[in-house]
């Protein structure tokens, strides 16, 4: 049996988590509570007349992203290990690789809608006029979603495994996303302060060579987690 | 003498310090069906899952000349979505044409009423039957069964061997582990006999019901394998 090819196993497997994922809604209902709680704590847990919404913005918005993001990654290969599915997957001649882009993809997709949805409430919230702002401001979010997707999928794979998964999964994923996590927010705090795009690229540069090296690692190394 | 579809040679397997597997070495030809038969912990369920490759051996080999099919406890489905949802999935995953099988293979192990129904609301024996419809998808040569019969009332047990003669007519091989001799000693040539992880024994059935499969089983329990 010669099997799909890399991009129809990776349609197929995106296809199914996300409508696996619409049918529950258990991950999206639960990254979006967190969200909205993230922010409203953060918001109105800082001494006002200390720390201004500017200086605080920037840094709660990553925050908000990354632990919200979070819940949908540990969802991914869960639903793997609801009823040993992850064996049905690999009794098939399916490529591993594109099992992972699958994975890869439906994050991506889980993960920009919470964040679509996350930022409207992050612009009440703080009131950061970046709406001139927004296409770069969407650029940086994507790039460091790849990055952060990439790393979290395979992480997500290498814990399912165990039995705290749900806690191992942060406490692995949290140290590799420090490179993104902080180049997203110098950008997102340059942008909001609408510096010149000359102060972006150095950071840019950063998060986009940081998603090409951990998505070029993640992809090689799945097929050895995905064995065994 | 035709070529075996599946051979294992010194088929090891440790988990930590415990070895469940010790030098398995057995061959099944095509259209053969054999039974494994063995206690509780006897190595039954990891020769499979060693054969079907979701386990790597630590030592030994495997050598399967065709494509591998396998029904174990677990349904290796997802319970949100439909019966029909799933096998198109794996059909999807196995690069299966859009052909009406799954639309075959519900109605062969009569599921169709309940084809656009999520599983999560199936019972034990409905989720069995599709899992072997899951199995069937590809049309494998060699099909791994892990208690085949588990949960299953006596019309979905009939349905079921229906599939394994069905199965062994188009020359697939079979290896079946399970304690429901009454049923499925007619339906094997050979019985393999696992006693704390070594196959003591590989046998042709010649004749023998399941009193006397049991029998057997355990003078060799008995000796330790």
């Amino acid at each position: 049996m010669a099997g799909s090819s890399v991009a129809s196993v990776a349609f197929a497997v995106a296809a199914k988590d996300l409508r696996v994922e619409w049918r529950t809604k258990t991950a999206f209902i639960s990254s979006m509570v967190f969200a909205v709680l993230v922010l409203a704590v953060l918001y109105f847990a800082r001494d006002k007349t200390a720390v201004g919404d500017f200086s605080i913005a920037p840094g709660a918005l990553w925050v908000t992203f990354t632990f919200a993001g979070m819940l949908g990654l540990n969802r991914a290969f869960l639903i793997e290990r609801e009823n040993r599915a992850l064996d049905g997957l690999r009794l098939t001649p399916a490529s591993p690789t594109g099992i992972f882009l699958g994975k890869i993809f439906g994050n991506l997709v889980f993960l920009g809608v919470v964040e679509l949805v996350s930022l409207p409430l992050f612009i009440l919230f703080y009131d950061v006029p970046i709406w001139r702002q927004l296409p770069v401001l969407l650029l940086v979010v994507a790039l460091a979603t790849v990055g952060y997707v990439a790393v979290g999928t395979l992480l997500s794979a290498m814990v399912v495994r165990t039995r705290f998964s749900e806690v191992m999964l942060p406490v692995l994923l949290l140290p590799f996303l420090v490179p993104p996590i902080v180049s997203a927010v110098q950008l997102t705090w340059r942008i909001m302060a609408l510096r010149p795009l000359s102060e972006l690229t150095g950071w840019l540069s950063l998060l986009a060579s940081f998603d090409i090296i951990f998505f070029t690692l993640s992809l090689f190394l799945f097929e050895a987690i995905l064995i065994e | 003498m035709t070529a075996p579809a599946i051979r294992t040679r010194d088929l090891s397997r440790r988990f930590g310090h415990r070895w469940v597997l010790k030098n398995v070495s057995m061959e099944v030809e095509p259209g053969e069906a054999v039974l494994l038969v063995g206690g509780n912990g006897a190595g039954k369920t990891t020769l499979l899952r060693v054969m079907a490759g979701l386990l790597k051996p630590n030592r030994g080999s495997i050598e399967c000349s065709g494509s591998v099919g396998m029904v174990a406890h677990h349904t290796m489905m997802y319970d949100a979505l439909t019966a029909a949802e799933n096998l198109a999935f794996f059909g999807r995953l196995h690069g299966l044409p859009s052909d009406g099988r799954v639309d075959r293979l519900i109605e062969l192990l009569g599921l169709a009423e309940f084809a656009r129904e999520r599983i999560a609301t199936f019972s034990r024996g409905m989720l069995q039957r599709l899992a072997i419809a899951r199995s069937l998808m590809h049309e494998p040569d060699v099909m791994l069964f892990d208690e085949p019969l588990t949960g299953l009332d006596d019309a979905a047990a009939r349905i079921v061997l229906g599939v394994i003669a069905e199965l062994e007519s188009r020359r697939a091989a079979l290896v079946i582990a399970t304690h429901q001799l009454v049923e499925l000693v007619g339906v094997a040539a050979r019985v393999g006999f696992m006693v704390q992880g070594r196959l003591a024994a590989i046998e042709p059935i010649a004749g023998r019901d399941a009193g006397g499969v049991v029998t057997r089983y355990r003078e060799l329990a008995a000796d330790g394998g």
